[in-house]
């Protein structure tokens, strides 16, 4: 193919090197080896590394772009660091352009070599050819640190009045760079900046960067840009650059809320602008400026505003609804989602276009209509939206997904955007793409935030709250089942946390809504039976439901319609459930359920009973049995301890002859041990912040050892005496009184109102439930409605038994009706169930009659807040995850993005900095001063240790090369010479000539072929004496 | 400000990758890999905005659409041409639509210096690419959106070189430029 005959793009292999790689032979040969690529790749590595090590500043040149090409598939090349600074250093234009762009894209905060780079990039900043004075410049964002900055301001600052427009934008925002790890820079570039923005005979382009940079300002620190706004205003009325205008428009937008008089004067220019152009981004923008910069909101004087806030939302709404481009429909939602943190009204407005986006195929525009209609929940529409994402999710589940070819082309995308709008409901349906779990699993979490939101209040109906969790268990993604018998605790991601997320709602449903719970039971013990039906026999249950599910059929078995059946799931699930966590609970659980079982102590000790819960505990002890061995602690220990407290039990039982006489009583270990172990206080849920309020205990250290003999005393410890003596402190523990100043003792719960029976809600709002709902979770809602509402006067039966116990005037009422009579909607029936809810009725018919839509009648159920200590000053908002304790989680995580976001750039230090200050005022911080005097002497000796370092590490190569004594001439050169004293010395003027003055001794290297655009390069820049021969050429 | 500007092409192959703020090559790959996951599953007529990648979104603030914070990474804006895809990462300072014409810029001004770009002049000139775009962006802050001064830019830098002539050449990216691939709303 002609390898030898291709010019690669860095030529520089000399004859002798003609078998090195060129980069264009390097990536012909990684598409040559497919397949074996990283064997080849790593050939590579390895031959760079010995090149990169050349004396031939061509061959490390080339060598070098190879590292940054591999660099790019994530081959690390820190350790080419020094490198780097030699090809950086290289007098010929090309290599340095290579050695810069290797800087720019391996140098990392931690790069130590970088405290040696400052006078060579001092000295490029001060080159004579323009490209040369780019390289640093377009560099220095990427390598900058506070000392940096400090060092290269003097030499960045006169290349703001650089002949060349491109030096001088670029450098503008180096300095903006700069100013962000070092505030004070901004205090000496600002006048000059500002200088240049006003300057009307200024290169359009550098402007246009001025203004950029600004833009990013402005967010920080308004105030100081106000004083602009007559310049800033003159650019966005004449200017024609589009980017720039969207910038302007930005910048008013911070402006604005300072400084209102701006938005008489700034409407007419917006407003033309959204009339006339032709740029869509331009007008999105300037509608998104005008709300931002809360021109609408005050209308306080004007009628324009009205007119421009309805011409505005009238935009963005057609944006979302007409326009066949998807993503006018996403920036739109954009500016929604800004809009509603401070004009909620105007997007409450748009409700029925958002939530149509809820359906759009785009990710990326669900999850941000997701965002909008997370704030619009109310009690009115929960449960429409509640619906359309159940009703998603359902018709995504994988089984009904398929998938789709992933090769669009754009042309067509415009195409069928069209088509998507016109008919989005239909091309939903057609075709649903399998969604992300991620997704999923956010959905999920949404609809749980949605419903669960300040403590249930926007929740009228808990019986479909309930059946809604039943669905989702089935729905949520679960965590990828592990093919081995591992335990699956490795691979847990925010995926099994959804299911658990679900289970916990259901759990904190059970607790809190005292009305609700018998049907909270009996949906978990419906999930719980589901877990077992579905995951075929053998394979492990993952779902992280398991666990909050089986206590709540723990805890509350006593309210279970048939505990037999629930011990029987329970054991049928254990030896199939894999996390540690979900299986204590489950131990736990079964062994609850057996004693409310068992210890019943009014029945007769009869044989039966006698034989039949003989066999209920060999069979809990068979379950339970292989579990005394599982490697997780608590798993074991919680199994140990209930196998042995069964055996015990058995044995009591087999001791206690049953002959059928009153005389004979259960043994007192199965009716009074093992129930009291579980019967105690009822659980509340309990405020996050309740435990920061507990008091903390005069005289506790809890450094301190509980015993300081503790080892020994657990060595001599009797193991066998303790099932029996731990129920003993169970008991004390449950049956004593906690002391009064601890808890509230009165619970909210105890003044529910019972009234379940007369609780009704009203279902003829959602028609689309099976939509959403499986069919026999549908099936068993039905029943229930019927059965609750069979002893209903009022209640019209369905079909059937409509025709057989009908009236004359019922059937009067159909035939003049006709067929289509929706009996459901006879107003008398609403009224009714209102007056009955209501208990006083007054007013309350003829209310309910004039609105045009009626609220679904509340039901009285009473939702317990979370419990706090008193004088704790109230209640904490109940937040979902409160039981996890992840609130300080979160807080504390928040606490760490502040200090350092992924790819985000920190800009705080910008916002404490006074420009306007005199520097000897106390603007100028003179602690920060002397701070960075320590850093930077500090610094130094860093660089003086650096170099001495490499120093050594170069002399023994030399040494083992064979090189001339002449090295060591130099080395005691370096040592009697100061490196800070050398530094200013050569950042100005003729470094070469300095050099070559200084130290005549040393051989300066004058390279023999000139690049082009490199007669400035005399020498390379070598930042002290000491590593000087690293950068020297050999002599020819 | 843009955090950061990635090319790569179908198989997920970075052709250009470039950070406006220091980050460790893992991260950096499993950023690229991420977003290449987001990319390549978009349904037809998808928009091309992309939902923050897991990594960013771990680290950064999903949940506060509410309070948007400027210094965070919030917006994803791709493009795809041919068999490449050009990819913005950027802060909520940034106008998404601009995002997108400054895309179509970038690719213009290479087509104008390659004539007819398509993937190879990309793979063997990645030098090219750097300095092109350095001539737009440079520490993360927009410079110039004018494409005949971007490409003199480059140009005085040194010659562009040409792809090599006994390459196959696939259908180049040029096929898309035409009018036909002007986004409406430029």
């Amino acid at each position: 193919m002609g390898i030898v005959a291709c010019p690669a793009p860095v030529q520089g292999a000399n004859a002798a090197n003609m078998f090195e790689k060129s980069l264009y032979d390097l990536i012909r040969g990684m598409r040559n080896h497919k397949g074996n690529e990283r064997e080849y790749i790593q050939n590579c590595l390895k031959e760079c590394r010995a090149e990169i090590r050349s004396q031939d500043l061509d061959l490390k040149a080339t060598a070098m772009l190879k590292l940054v090409y591999l660099e790019m598939f994530g081959h690390d090349m820190s350790w080419a660091s020094f490198h780097v600074l030699e090809v950086m250093a290289s007098p010929k234009y090309h290599q340095k352009r290579v050695g810069y762009l290797g800087a720019v894209q391996s140098f990392r905060p931690d790069t130590e070599v970088l405290m040696l780079a400052t006078n060579l990039l001092k000295k490029d900043l001060t080159g004579a050819s323009t490209t040369t004075i780019a390289l640093p410049i377009v560099a220095l964002p990427h390598l900058i640190t506070p000392s940096l900055a400090l060092s290269t301001l003097s030499d960045l600052l006169p290349r703001l009045s650089h002949s060349n427009a491109t030096i001088r934008k670029k450098t503008i925002v180096t300095l903006y760079r700069l100013a962000l790890v070092f505030p004070e820079t901004l205090r000496a570039a600002w006048p000059k900046i500002k200088e240049k923005l006003m300057d009307t005979r200024e290169d359009p382009s550098v402007t246009a960067a001025i203004v950029n940079v600004v833009c990013e300002f402005s967010w920080r620190r308004p105030n100081d840009f106000l004083p602009l706004a007559p310049r800033l205003f003159e650019l966005l009325v004449d200017s024609g650059n589009n980017w720039m205008a969207i910038k302007l428009i930005k910048l008013f937008a911070t402006l604005t809320p300072l400084e209102p008089r701006l938005v008489r004067k700034l409407l007419p220019p917006l407003t033309e602008i959204i009339r006339s152009t032709p740029a869509m981004s331009l007008l999105y923008e300037c509608i998104n400026g005008i709300i931002q910069g809360g021109i609408l909101g005050s209308g306080d004087d004007d009628d324009g505003r009205e007119e421009i806030a309805s011409l505005c939302v009238s935009k963005l709404r057609s944006m979302i609804m007409v326009d066949g481009d998807p993503n006018l429909k996403y920036v739109a939602l954009l500016a929604f989602n800004k809009i509603v943190v401070t004009h909620p009204w105007l997007v409450a407005q748009q409700e029925d276009v958002i939530l149509e986006c809820i359906d759009s195929t785009d990710i990326s525009i669900r999850i941000k209509s997701l965002d909008l209609v997370q704030g619009m929940v109310s009690s009115e529409n929960l449960i429409s939206i509640v619906s359309r994402l159940m009703r998603q999710l359902k018709s995504a589940s994988p089984e009904n997904g398929r998938n789709a070819a992933v090769d669009p082309t754009d042309l067509d995308s415009d195409e069928e955007a069209l088509e998507e709008t016109i008919n989005p409901r239909q091309k939903n349906d057609g075709q649903s793409q399998p969604l992300p779990d991620d997704y999923r699993a956010d959905v999920i979490n949404r609809i749980l935030n949605m419903c669960s939101r300040n403590n249930y209040s926007n929740l009228t109906d808990f019986e479909w709250y309930i059946d809604i969790l039943t669905q989702l268990v089935r729905m949520a993604p679960l965590p990828r089942p592990t093919n081995d018998l591992e335990p699956a605790s490795g691979s847990k991601s925010n995926i099994g946390d959804a299911s658990e997320r679900i289970g916990d709602e259901l759990r904190n449903v059970t607790v809190k809504v005292h009305a609700i719970r018998p049907a909270c039971i009996e949906a978990a013990n419906a999930i719980l039976e589901q877990f077992n039906k579905d995951a075929p026999s053998g394979h492990p249950v993952t779902s992280g439901a398991v666990k909050p599910i089986a206590w709540v059929i723990g805890e509350f078995a006593t309210e279970t319609v048939s505990p037999d059946d629930s011990l029987g799931s329970l054991l049928q699930l254990i030896p199939r459930v894999t996390s540690p966590e979900s299986l204590a609970a489950c131990l736990q659980a079964a062994t609850k359920v057996f004693s409310l079982i068992a210890g019943d102590s009014i029945a007769p000790w009869t044989p039966e009973r006698k034989s039949m819960i003989s066999l209920l505990m060999a069979r809990i002890i068979h379950v339970f049995e292989p579990l005394a061995m599982h490697p997780n602690l608590e798993v074991q220990e919680r199994a140990v301890e209930f196998i042995e407290l069964l055996k015990l039990t058995a044995e009591a039982v087999s001791g206690q002859d049953a002959a059928g006489e009153a005389s004979d009583y259960a043994p007192l270990l199965l009716t009074q041990a093992m129930p009291s172990l579980f019967v105690g206080w009822e659980l509340k849920s309990v405020a996050a912040s309740a435990q920061k309020n507990v008091p903390f205990p005069e005289g506790l250290d809890l450094d301190e050892p509980i015993n300081p003999n503790l080892n020994s005393l657990l060595a001599n410890a009797q193991p066998l005496s303790m099932p029996a003596e731990e129920a003993d402190e169970f008991e004390i523990y449950y049956s004593k009184r906690p002391p009064p100043t601890s808890i509230v003792s009165e619970p909210a719960i105890n003044r529910l109102v019972e009234s379940r029976e007369e609780a009704a809600s009203s279902y003829q709002q959602q028609p689309t439930e099976d939509a959403y709902l499986d069919p026999d979770i549908l099936a068993r809602r039905k029943a229930e409605r019927r059965e609750r509402n069979k002893d209903d006067p009022f209640y019209i039966g369905e079909g059937s038994s409509l025709t057989g116990t009908s009236t004359p005037i019922h059937n009067i009422l159909q035939n003049s009706n006709g067929p289509d009579l929706d009996v459901d909607s006879i107003p008398i029936m609403e009224l009714d169930l209102n007056k009955l809810n209501a208990g006083i009725s007054g007013s309350v018919p003829s209310q309910s009659r004039k609105a045009p839509r009626p609220k679904p009648p509340r039901q009285k159920i009473v939702i317990a807040a979370d419990e706090n200590l008193a004088g704790s000053g109230g209640s904490t908002p109940r937040h979902y995850d409160s039981e996890n304790n992840s609130d300080s989680f979160t807080k504390s995580r928040a606490k760490q993005l502040k200090q350092s976001v992924l790819l985000g750039v920190d800009s705080t230090n910008i916002g404490s900095l006074n420009l306007e200050a005199e520097p000897d005022s106390r603007g100028y911080d003179y602690e920060a001063q002397q701070r960075e005097e320590a850093e930077m002497a500090r610094a130094m000796k860093e660089v003086e240790r650096l170099r001495l370092e490499m120093q050594r590490a170069n002399e023994r190569i030399q040494v083992a090369q064979g090189v001339d004594a002449e090295g060591a001439v130099v080395k005691k050169k370096a040592k009697k010479k100061k490196p800070t004293a050398a530094a200013p010395a050569e950042g100005e003027g003729d470094s070469g000539a300095a050099v070559k003055a200084k130290k005549k001794k040393k051989k300066v290297a004058v390279p023999a072929d000139d690049g082009p655009g490199d007669k400035d390069q005399q020498t390379p820049a070598p930042p002290e004496g000491g590593g000087r021969k690293c950068w020297g050429n050999p002599r020819p | 400000m843009i955090n950061a500007v990635l090319v790569f092409n179908g198989q997920g192959q970075p052709r250009l990758t470039k950070f406006y703020t220091q980050l460790e090559t893992s991260i950096q790959q499993r950023l690229i890999s991420e977003i290449f996951t987001l990319v390549s599953n978009r349904p037809d007529g998808a928009c091309n905005f992309l939902p923050l990648p897991p990594i960013l979104a771990a680290s950064g603030t999903s949940h506060s659409a509410s309070e948007p914070h400027n210094d965070v990474p919030s917006l994803v804006t791709y493009r795809h041409y041919a068999t490449l895809y050009f990819i913005i990462i950027s802060t909520s300072t940034e106008s998404p639509l601009a995002l997108l014409d400054l895309i179509q810029v970038y690719v213009e001004s290479l087509d104008k210096l390659f004539e007819n770009v398509c993937e190879l002049d990309l793979i063997f000139n990645f030098e090219t690419l750097h300095s092109a775009l350095s001539e737009m962006i440079v520490g993360g802050v927009v410079i110039e959106t004018n494409m005949d001064r971007i490409v003199s830019g480059v140009k005085a830098q040194g010659t562009v070189a040409k792809r090599p002539v006994n390459e196959a050449r696939p259908s180049g990216l040029g096929a898309g430029l035409g009018g036909t691939f002007v986004w409406p709303g430029r």
